[in-house]
């Protein structure tokens, strides 16, 4: 019983970090038809945000606050730079951001050096649920987390910036036609998702090796979220990401990391198999 | 106010469409662009509305130069597009569909105001539902509803008869011609049914090949059957 609680938490622990990730990602794929293979690595420097203000004498706090702001700024010039150019071409976009996601990787090596670096746990004691131990700063992360993913639904379906955004996600040149200026939402979204994703790294930062290829780690998973939950609505986001972090967590607690990589893979091409769009479907009117 | 200097456009891959297309429309004028299917009519509007990049010539709104610029800009300067096929958004409700006629325009709230369901009695009822569940002609009148929300001074009018039945047509016709009368806007309606070229504009320009060949007051094409015989039959 225990056993399955901790099980539970850690599942929902690592799902909650993974849609923050995945969240931009999917948003992205939608307003601008752009598969981002450089967003892992906006994880990626979201979590060495945090080594850097830490080196420099800042709190761990201070860097949770500022990692997603420099992301912000960081996603702005990325779209300014690169993907403005390419989106309209689809193949292009995978090509240039997967250069960009081994430019940056590089430029992390270079500035860092290829081993991991540790980040302390600003939480270090466990509280008691339910007759077992769990770490507090495990809780926190998912509250981080849940407040984070509750804004970006709010933001998309209840504010008129969300309706915005879905418009231009469901016909980009009516959207335009009506006045919406879809060169803004590009940005923002790029902005917001890039600091979603920046956001998750900073919170994970003293959980995991902070290390160059961190960034992969979470790409992959996310990418098999958004295929078995679907591009159609954010729910299908959130059902992926519950699938197949659930999955992996549960599997690899039972046998082993290596197992549970297996289990999951197969379980995303059994779902792909029986639904080609995702559970919930493709984007609609495209 | 609308002015079209030798525009030529066409598809992506660089086949054209558009060979060069000369034409005006006045303030508060109203002009119907007939032609047999495949002519450039509908490319036409497209380019004027920045949808497709001309290859060559311009197009000027009240003497600034539009061509080349991006849709948000081009609907910003008083130009609104009923494009043909409606393209509504279906899985939003009808008042959301009309909100985005107005959450792009600077200056303007974000807010629907009620003369737009005085002039479109059958969305009030349906302003709650989803614009994909109403009728065709419903949907027709949710796409000009959307358009007109925010008082452009040219209306584009892309085959708004398309799949309405005729009572319905003509009670598109009747509103259309009652903002137009009444706001200043001008239209121009691309159309193959007669009665609504009739109802709603003054003079009417035929395209062939890319080209205008030739113009018309429309009061004359319910008398000449010629000019219809030689620029619409099949």
């Amino acid at each position: 019983m225990a056993q399955a609680l901790l099980v539970a938490l850690d599942a929902s622990n690592f799902m909650l970090a993974l849609l923050l990730v995945t969240l931009g990602l999917v948003i992205l794929f939608g307003l601008m038809n752009v598969i981002n293979m450089a967003h892992g690595e906006m994880f990626l420097l979201g979590a060495y945000a945090v080594v850097l203000v830490q080196r420099y004498g800042g709190s761990f706090w201070l860097a949770l606050a500022l990692a997603p702001l420099a992301l912000g700024v960081i996603g702005l010039v990325i779209e300014e730079v690169v993907i403005r150019h390419v989106y309209h071409r689809f193949i292009d976009t995978i090509l240039a951001t997967w250069g960009l996601s081994i430019s940056l990787k590089q430029a992390v090596i270079i500035a860092f050096g290829p081993t991991a670096q540790q980040v302390h746990n600003p939480l270090p004691q466990t509280v008691e649920i339910l007759g077992t131990l769990y770490p507090v700063y495990r809780l926190f992360i998912m509250a981080v987390a849940v407040l984070a993913a509750a804004g970006t639904f709010l933001l998309f379906y209840q504010t008129s910036l969300g309706l915005v955004a879905r418009a231009v996600i469901a016909n980009r040149p009516m959207a335009g036609s009506l006045g919406l200026n879809t060169r803004r939402m590009d940005r923002m979204t790029f902005a917001f998702g890039a600091a979603l994703a920046g956001l998750a790294g900073a919170v994970m930062a003293p959980l995991m090796s902070v290390d160059p290829q961190m960034g992969v780690g979470f790409l992959i998973p996310a990418f098999l979220s958004i295929l078995v939950g679907g591009t159609g609505t954010l729910l299908g986001t959130l059902l992926g990401t519950t699938l197949i972090a659930g999955a992996g967590t549960v599997v690899s607690s039972i046998w082993s990391q290596i197992t549970a990589q297996i289990v999951v893979f197969a379980l995303a091409i059994v779902v792909i198999r029986l639904f080609p769009q995702g559970l919930t479907g493709g984007s609609q009117e495209r | 106010m609308l002015r079209i200097r030798g525009l030529v456009a066409g598809y992506e891959d660089g086949g054209r469409v558009l060979e060069s297309i000369d034409l005006q429309v006045a303030a508060g004028e109203s002009v119907a662009l007939m032609g047999r299917n495949g002519m450039g009519k509908t490319t036409l509007l497209r380019a004027v509305m920045g949808l497709l990049r001309p290859v060559a010539g311009g197009v000027t709104f009240d003497g600034s130069d539009l061509t080349g610029r991006p849709p948000f800009e081009i609907s910003n300067a008083g130009i609104a597009y009923v494009p043909q096929g409606r393209e509504i958004f279906k899985d939003f409700t009808v008042e959301e569909n009309l909100r985005l006629g107005l959450l792009g325009k600077t200056g303007m709230a974000a807010r629907v105001p009620d003369a737009i369901y005085g002039r479109f009695p059958i969305l009030a009822e349906r302003r709650a539902q989803r614009a994909g569940t109403l009728s065709g002609g419903e949907q027709q009148q949710l796409a000009i509803a959307r358009a007109v929300i925010s008082r452009p001074r040219l209306l584009l009018l892309d085959e708004p008869s398309e799949g309405v039945q005729p009572s319905i047509v003509e009670a598109i016709a009747a509103t259309v011609s009652a903002i137009s009368r009444e706001e200043g806007t001008s239209v121009l309606l691309v159309e193959q049914n007669l009665d609504l070229v009739l109802a709603l504009t003054t003079r009417c320009l035929f395209i062939e090949n890319g080209r205008v060949v030739a113009q018309s007051a429309s009061a004359r094409l319910a008398d000449d059957s010629g000019l219809l015989a030689r620029y619409l039959a099949v």
